[in-house]
């Protein structure tokens, strides 16, 4: 019999958390010891949803003998609690982006090396069945090398504390950059060297970049765009969008993450949606999540995966206020 | 540990091997088919033991489950063989040819005291079952309306041309629609009537059929299957349920989230996947389903009823394609 995992989960914040808790109690041997949250209402409510105990306070929820933590809170306390769970010796999962700075993601990639944790970042398109299978075709040499990239992770504008850089770091960019960032560096297996991005609140006047083209060029020769907008209306079909058209030296590969969709023209609501009806990779992070729990081994989307692709977000936001193409720095991330 | 035999290893029965191997509570103890070429390219593991007759097979092996992976004219026999000797059996679709084969086997199912399905796997692809659930959950008010395609190539190579030989395949009809009547049946009611439009082997490798159903509950529906695409032509499948509140639509090409192209020795070479990983894969998942039947007796997702029934529709299909006349069931 394997070793039963323990979990706290730090925060219903990112609203990610809900899907991350409902894919964990679908796993043999998984105990949800319990969820930790500043807001009572929201924490109680989750709690009582979950059948599983409240914390007002996350240090006390890292005294109990959890294993690991799935940390989803604003992206300013990503470094705070995941160096907290860090010295208390419990392996961690942290949403993206990895964290809002260089330094504080250094930070955490420290603090988890030197209390001899894993920190895994919260990239589910690593897990999505589609892209699994995109990348088995690229390491198969089915379209040759990689030429170049053209992304696109294009959502709706969220709310609350994702909208006030305070809390948030920044707006699209930020949240979104990251995910193709992180792909297109596995796909390629190949490092960025500079960045290039125009982004600006352009659409739903909320004072936060809701429109954004990063350009990026890597160490193999390919160059890349992400779309990293927040620009969608809210009657559009579907809300994630994570799309790749790869251009190789032998063929190409266009691919749509969330295409796998039944849509659904509703009379009553007056809308139509797009239902994704297969597993979307959240599923997929989880069980990676709790392996690493159990064997303490390295994660597929590792801490310093999650730093690399913040490299990038970091430089657009420099390069968007300066119009020039900035290098990129590359983060200490020895483990 | 559930022990496995499989007998016919054409394309259903390779598919259905790669099913096994991805499910750890079985064992694939012995494959069966006349060409030893065949079982030699299976994905199966070395310890599997290979049989060019089926008596040997039987005599030799002991096992649960036999999977009869066989052409159609062929289900009858090794299925009832295999109940005889008290072995669960799987079965590919169609379950038979006629509805007094199919009505024998589940018989003989009983008698024996065997679990006994059949793989009309459409009920486990994620988009239709989604679409079924939709349905189920409300979403949609009452179905009214239903539009099902499935159009694809003449099927171009086949062990001693049998899906050529309708007496031996059933044709489109029985080959092709019968995924989607049997998606129809078991989701949105049974049928009363039936009239349908056919080539019925006319043409040769080339046949069309455009089916409508009534269903007792008023709900119509058009299912339509083709073998008349030009050879190389994408497979390609299609539904839209039109209800009182919503409608619903899937396409298999729109809806594809990889388009692969390339060109490879002086040709253009296109590809729209759709994976669906691990034991979501329905050709896994119906398997699965079955062995957990087995161990747990958890209920079957398709009897034997289930697939007779379907069969008893498509049958009525293809009389009324060749009379002329609509067909009352």
């Amino acid at each position: 019999m394997e070793k039963k995992v323990k979990i706290g989960v730090i925060s219903f914040e990112h609203m990610h958390a809900l899907s991350y808790t409902r894919e964990l109690l679908k796993l043999p041997n998984v105990e949800l010891v319990g969820i930790a949250d500043t807001d009572e209402f929201r924490g109680t409510r989750m709690a009582f949803q979950f059948g599983t105990k409240y914390y007002p306070d996350y240090h006390d929820l890292l005294e109990t003998d959890i294993d690991g933590v799935i940390i989803c809170t604003c992206n300013r306390l990503h470094c705070e609690v995941s160096v907290a769970a860090a010295q208390h010796k419990k392996h961690i999962l942290v949403e993206k982006p990895f964290a809002m700075t260089a330094p504080q993601a250094e930070e955490m990639l420290r603090a988890a090396k030197e209390n001899g944790v894993q920190i895994m970042n919260a990239f589910p398109m690593r897990f999505n069945p589609n892209v699994i299978e995109a990348k088995q075709m690229v390491d198969e040499g089915k379209i040759g090398d990689i030429l170049c990239i053209t992304g696109i992770n294009h959502g709706k504008i969220p709310s609350g504390w994702f909208i006030d850089p305070s809390q948030s770091g920044g707006g699209g960019v930020m949240d979104h950059t990251v995910h193709l960032a992180d792909l297109m560096r596995w796909f390629t297996g190949s490092e960025y060297t500079d960045v290039y991005c125009e982004s600006g609140s352009l659409i739903h006047n909320q004072h936060i970049d809701d429109c954004g083209i990063v350009t990026a060029d890597m160490e193999s020769g390919a160059f890349v765009t992400i779309d990293c907008s927040w620009a969608h209306h809210k009657n559009y079909p579907i809300w994630p969008q994570v799309d790749m058209e790869i251009i190789g030296t032998k063929g190409t590969i266009d691919l749509h993450a969330f295409g796998q969709v039944n849509r659904i023209y509703d009379l009553k609501g007056n809308l139509v949606e797009d239902v994704v009806w297969n597993e979307d990779g959240d599923a997929g992070l989880v069980r990676e999540f709790v392996s690493v729990c159990r064997t303490g081994q390295k994660p597929n989307a590792s801490g310093a995966d999650g730093a690399r692709a913040l490299e990038v977000a970091v430089a657009a936001y420099k390069s968007t206020a300066s119009h020039k193409k900035i290098a990129v720095e590359h983060l200490n991330t020895q483990e | 540990m559930v022990k496995i035999a499989l007998v016919g290893c054409g394309t259903m029965g390779r598919v259905h091997c790669g099913g096994y191997a991805k499910i750890p509570s079985v064992q694939l103890v012995a494959v069966c088919d006349l060409s030893e070429e065949k079982m030699s390219a299976l994905p199966i593991p070395a310890q599997t033991r290979h049989y060019q007759s089926f008596d040997e097979m039987m005599e030799q092996e002991e096992f649960d489950i036999l999977d009869v992976c066989l052409p159609t004219y062929l289900h009858k026999e090794y299925a009832m063989r295999g109940m005889r000797a008290k072995k669960h059996v799987f079965c590919e679709k169609p379950i038979a040819l006629t509805n007094e084969d199919a009505q024998e086997m589940i018989a003989c199912a009983k008698e024996n005291n065997v679990k006994f399905s059949v793989g009309q796997v459409l009920r486990l692809f994620p988009m239709y079952a989604n679409a079924a659930q939709q349905v189920k959950d409300g979403r949609l008010g009452i179905p009214k309306l239903i539009r099902t395609t499935r159009n694809q190539a003449f099927p171009p190579w086949s062990w001693e041309g049998w899906y050529q030989d309708y007496k031996k395949s059933g044709g489109p009809i029985v080959d092709l629609a019968i995924h989607d009547i049997d998606w129809i049946i078991g989701n949105f009611g049974k049928v009363e009537r039936v009239y349908a439009k056919a080539f019925c082997g006319k043409v040769e490798k080339q046949d069309h059929c455009m089916i409508t159903l009534r269903l007792v509950n008023g709900a119509i529906a058009h299912v339509e299957a083709s073998w008349a695409y030009p050879q190389g032509s994408v497979f390609r499948t299609t539904f839209e349920i039109i209800g009182t509140d919503a409608q619903i639509e899937y396409d298999s090409v729109a809806n594809a989230p990889i388009h692969y192209q390339t060109f490879e020795d002086g040709a253009h070479r296109d590809a729209y996947l759709s994976p669906v990983l691990g034991t979501l894969e329905p050709y896994c998942a119906e398997l699965l389903a079955f062995v957990q039947s087995v161990e747990n007796g958890t209920p079957l997702i398709v009897t034997g009823e289930d697939a007779a029934e379907t069969l008893r529709v498509a049958l009525a299909a293809l009389e009324s394609a060749q009379t002329g006349e609509p067909v009352e069931l």
